[in-house]
């Protein structure tokens, strides 16, 4: 085994149909979006080579309001690390003390996960509805009526009510990531601990938080990065509007290439969005890692 | 051994992986031709009857071809078409288009099929004016299916009951009808704010009922400059409307589905929008009728003047191995998907009917001798421009319809980004 693992032909080999996919899905895109983003192209004519004046303009033209869509984003990535995160955290924490019903509860909290979201898209779509969404038919019941809304048509409340599903959707997703930690933790360090006389909130604090750690910064990274590459939610709720106020760059994206036919320009979007990504990733490993 | 077993392993998976992106397209089944074709008429689409039946005549017609066709929503259509012609191997025989500049952008890049020589049988039955929106360099790229202009729905059970007998003809008595039309807590219009081009069937009517039909048209070209003081009063008068509250304030978060419903439910007295909307209106429980926005300004418009023209249309890819056969094919369809979207009320004819139209349906006739009457006509104006100023054409009526700007902004802000 020790030859064949030294023979570097053979271990080329059988990496290669790995590598060949790696490269052909992750690697060939990116250096193509790359290559497309240096050009004016509307994705079937001639190209015009411009250099780098579509990052130039992506950045300081008001027109296409990037720097609104990344502050969107920016602040979906902040309620979720925030609030998403902290909830999800707290359902895992509870769900993880062998409660009665653990199984219901964790095939409902992650109901939402499993279900695609054009569906649950619709669902809220129905829930905000100005007429007869149960939302406004609540406030309305309760006497509320002045708090009734146009929830994704008025531009003070849209960004907010896309954001709340969008949350929601995922708080199962980070729940079970959590709690599979939670769960991993050795009942004899627990144990150790309750006989010293800690209470659930120190064993928590001290034993619990610590030993899945890791797995938090997972999260962390995922709640982060998804904030960012946000979409399917946004599109089918408002497709950024009304007046671009929950545009964020994947709906922009989406708006460049298909709709203007601005191919260059959205391969920009594309590729910012990924320097974004792996940035954002790279600077949560290195809080964590700073703080161990 | 094992060497050997393990490289021929590897080398199946490789083979295997480069296999699963080369299959060819299958074009022909038992000798018959195969012609693929996309369209929008999808199962809750008008035009979906006119579809069916025009295919199934055609295959009827010509045994030794089959269509094979698949429907997309409309605006994942213009994503999927769009993301098709940058690799125009993966385009359909025939597809769906708007006439304007969203052909014009595929037929100048090459990807589209010239149909002159094929429209040469047909010329009798299609006047050639009808080609002129497809139309780029002298040749013709696509064949017309139906004719639309932006008509101006009313329920006139919900207008007689604040005593109006007809659709209001100046802008006067429209804004008295409204009026009264609110006192009796009845919501004059709706407009789906989710979906842009719904405004824009609000405002250019409006525009033009201010500017007139040939200002207009060159305007929307680039031709004349977007600052025009017609423009930001039309964009005022709108404005207006909706700070008096003619349009039902919910429709800013609904989509044209959504307030074609509530207007077909009564919930709306008028609703504008495209007279392939014709059927379903006249189809609806209330008495209706089709008209058109009045005259603002006299001197330079007249009621006749309509937003408008044959716009959908069939085209042939360039790249098609089939492209003549698809070009008679696409000729036929379109004549037939015409025939059947005129019967059915989804449209109106751009091509000559030579068939018996006695079953047409009352609002469409209506709606013909509306067109039949009309001294002018502006391609609707997200069809007009090319796909990047059209959209910043729609963001700015969607700031008006959302009164962020006012018109002075309208017509410098359009004047500064397309000119």
């Amino acid at each position: 085994m020790n030859r064949m693992y030294s023979n570097k032909l053979h271990i080329l080999i059988f990496i290669l149909p790995a590598l060949l996919l790696f490269c052909a899905i992750l690697i060939a895109p990116i250096g193509a979006s790359a290559y497309f983003s240096l050009f004016d192209w509307n994705g079937f004519g001639e190209k015009t080579y411009i250099g780098f004046s579509n990052y130039k303009e992506l950045f300081t033209s008001d027109a296409i309001g990037f720097l609104k869509a990344l502050r969107n984003s920016l602040l979906l990535a902040a309620l979720s690390v925030c609030l998403q995160l902290p909830l999800a955290l707290a359902l895992a924490l509870a769900l993880g003390k062998k409660i009665k019903g653990e199984r219901l509860f964790l095939s409902v909290y992650f109901m939402p996960v499993l279900i695609s979201t054009v569906v649950i898209g619709q669902l809220w779509l129905k829930i905000y509805n100005p007429t007869y969404g149960v939302l406004n038919v609540f406030l309305r019941a309760i006497g509320l009526e002045s708090w009734a809304k146009i929830w994704l048509g008025d531009k003070a409340t849209a960004l907010g009510a896309v954001l709340v599903p969008t949350l929601w959707q995922y708080v199962g997703y980070h729940m079970l990531l959590l709690y599979a930690g939670v769960k991993s933790v050795p009942p004899e360090l627990r144990e150790a601990a309750m006989l010293d006389g800690a209470s659930d909130a120190q064993v928590n604090r001290y034993i619990v938080l610590p030993y899945i750690k890791p797995i938090i910064k997972i999260s962390v990274i995922f709640a982060v990065t998804g904030s960012l590459k946000s979409f399917d939610m946004i599109y089918v709720l408002t497709n950024g509007g009304p007046l671009h106020a929950t545009e964020v760059p994947s709906t922009l994206m989406i708006n460049m290439l298909f709709l203007r036919n601005r191919y260059g320009m959205g391969s920009t979007i594309a590729i910012l969005l990924i320097i974004l990504c792996f940035l954002f990733a790279l600077i949560i490993s290195a809080i964590f890692k700073e703080e161990d | 051994m094992k060497k050997i077993i393990a490289l021929a392993l590897v080398l199946s998976m490789v083979f295997a992986l480069v296999g699963c992106t080369a299959g060819e397209s299958k074009k022909e089944e038992d000798g018959k031709t195969v012609l693929t074709m996309w369209c929008i008429a999808t199962e809750s689409d008008a035009n979906r009857p006119a579809y069916e039946k025009a295919i199934a005549e055609f295959e009827k017609a010509h045994p030794d071809i089959t269509i094979q066709w698949e429907a997309f929503e409309n605006e994942s259509y213009k994503t999927k078409i769009k993301a098709a012609m940058s690799d125009p191997e993966t385009l359909p025989d025939i597809f769906f288009t708007w006439s304007g500049a969203f052909l014009g952008d595929f037929a100048n890049a090459g990807n589209v099929y010239p149909l002159d020589e094929a429209y040469k049988p047909f010329a009798d039955k299609l006047p050639e004016v009808m080609l002129s929106n497809a139309t780029y360099n002298g040749k013709h790229y696509a064949v017309p299916l139906t004719y639309n202009i932006v008509g101006l729905f009313a329920n006139m059970d919900l207008l007689a009951q604040v005593g109006w007998d007809h659709v209001p003809e100046t802008y006067e008595d429209l804004t008295a009808c409204c009026d009264a039309l609110l006192a009796a807590n009845i919501i004059p219009f709706g407009c789906a704010g989710k979906e842009n081009w719904c405004v824009t069937e609000y405002l250019e009517p409006i525009i033009e009922k201010t500017i007139g039909y040939e200002a207009m048209t060159q305007i929307m070209l680039g031709k004349q400059t977007w600052n025009d003081p017609g423009i930001q009063s039309a964009v005022d008068t709108f404005q207006d409307m909706i700070k008096k509250g003619y349009f039902d304030p919910a429709g800013a978060a609904l989509g044209n589905d959504e307030v074609k419903a509530n207007f077909l439910a009564g919930q709306t007295a008028f609703y504008q929008n495209g007279t392939w909307n014709c059927g379903e209106v006249n189809d609806a429980s209330f008495k209706s009728a089709v008209a058109l926005f009045p005259v603002m300004d006299s001197s330079k418009a007249t009621y006749g003047q309509v937003i408008g023209g044959p716009s959908d249309s069939l085209a042939v890819a360039a790249s098609s191995k089939n492209a003549e056969i698809a070009a008679q094919a696409a000729f036929e369809l379109g004549q037939s998907i015409c025939h059947y979207a005129y019967l059915i009320g989804s449209g109106l004819p751009a091509w000559t009917p030579d068939y018996d139209t006695s079953e047409v349906k009352p609002l469409v006739n209506d709606a013909a001798a509306i067109v039949a009457a009309s001294d002018g006509m502006v391609l609707f104006g997200d069809t007009i421009m090319s796909a990047d100023p059209a959209n910043t054409y729609l963001s700015y009526v969607a700031q008006v319809y959302g009164c962020e700007i006012d018109g002075a902004g309208f017509i410098a802000g359009l004047a500064k980004d397309l000119q």
